[in-house]
């Protein structure tokens, strides 16, 4: 079985990352793979916010934005 | 693609707590709702009054605003917007602009309030201070107290008849956790969805207190405002602590941050019970509104040296 390949953006962090899961992948398992809590970050997939249960597919663009910034 | 439970639109957001996926049109509608729903159900303002939001540019104090001139338009009240200047280089100074074009936009008028000019040093100086003198205590513990302080005499000095402030169930919950870790029965009892009239306070209210973090900054994002999303650089110690452990909670266990606002609410008239009436007084120093001889400001302020500068505080 092949692999989907995505680009990662982290808001914040300079770099996009590109990661390779297995076909099917949610976001939410990109999310436990990069060790995120989905309530403390919104998902954006190709510019659209999504919810963290739509399956990803190859090329996909995702923006990991950071929502909890108070102290 | 998963769909609107609602309207069968795209989602962009899994309400777990309730089993509903939500669209953007449907979450915005929502959120308007349970704001309108808390100023009802709390009675948080009334047709006339003159109120003050305080405004960081962030997305809570950014979608306060903007849910509460909406408000304000249909019940005849007036809103004006503080922004507390403390002083916190390469953040402050990038959400302060943000607080103030969106008030520009809405046609509010902005008042900013600074650390430097009333206290004569930026919170930055101020952290510096504490560790110098090493008085262990966190930049938090400087910038809450103070800042509570600027904003009630600001609201005050602008003849408001509420202060309104942006904390969402996360703050809120973040606050009964941190107030049970340290037993402070008094601090926990004034928790709520509002705060009563007493002389020299401003009556607080938070119109967002039921509405999850993840929520409000949805709607700040599908409405496209303006906001400031960076991460103040003084975040953490315990309250980041509680902070992370509910977020975990709720992430294994949807609704948990619900329950404990629930729960709490309904012991709060028990507690009333067991906290002590104190009597008000007026600060030695500053005249400010206090229990003790003096205020937990100038208390701070005395610790490191400095001072209230002025009593008046409003500027532009």
């Amino acid at each position: 079985m092949t692999c989907i390949k995505i680009v990662v953006k982290q808001v914040g962090k300079r770099h996009k990352r590109e990661l390779r899961l297995a076909p099917h992948a949610t976001i939410a398992d990109l999310l436990r793979k990069l060790d995120q809590n989905r309530e403390t970050i919104v998902v954006r997939r190709n510019g659209k916010i999504v919810v963290e249960e739509e399956r990803l597919s190859d090329g996909d663009l995702i923006e990991i934005l950071p929502i909890v910034t108070g102290g | 693609m998963l769909k609107c439970t609602f309207c069968g639109r795209r989602a962009a957001y899994n309400r777990r707590y309730a089993g509903v996926l939500l669209c953007d049109r449907c979450l915005i509608k929502s959120v308007e709702k349970r704001f309108r729903r808390a100023i009802a159900e709390h009675k948080l303002l009334s047709p006339g009054e003159r109120v003050a939001v305080a405004v960081s540019g962030g997305k809570d104090s950014i979608a306060a605003m903007h849910l509460l001139v909406e408000h304000c338009g249909r019940k005849n009240c007036e809103l004006v917007a503080i922004t507390i200047d403390e002083g916190i280089k390469g953040y402050r100074d990038q959400s302060l602009p943000i607080a103030r074009e969106n008030a520009r936009s809405l046609g509010i008028e902005h008042y900013v309030v600074s650390f430097k000019r009333t206290f004569g040093a930026t919170l930055d100086q101020i952290v510096r201070r504490a560790k110098a003198r090493k008085t262990e205590l966190n930049p938090c513990t400087y910038c809450g107290v103070m800042r509570r302080s600027l904003l009630n005499q600001a609201a005050r000095e602008l003849g408001a008849d509420k202060l309104a402030t942006a904390h969402n169930l996360d703050d809120e919950v973040q606050a009964i956790m941190l107030n049970y870790v340290r037993a402070d029965f008094s601090r926990l009892h004034r928790l709520g969805p509002s705060y009563p009239p007493r002389e020299g306070f401003v009556p607080r209210i938070k119109p967002l207190r039921e509405i999850p973090e993840k929520e409000v900054a949805l709607y700040a994002l599908l409405r496209g405002l303006e906001v400031h999303l960076a991460v103040c650089p003084y975040t953490g110690g315990i309250h980041t602590e509680i902070r992370d452990f509910l977020n975990q909670l709720e992430a294994n266990h949807p609704n948990s941050k619900f329950m404990i606002l629930r729960m709490f609410d309904r012991l709060k008239p028990q507690l009333a019970q067991i906290v002590p009436e104190f009597e008000m007084r007026r600060c030695k120093n500053c005249g400010e509104p206090t229990s003790a001889n003096i205020c937990k400001s100038c208390e701070l302020l005395e610790g490191l040296g400095l001072e209230r500068r002025q009593k008046t505080l409003i500027s532009y």
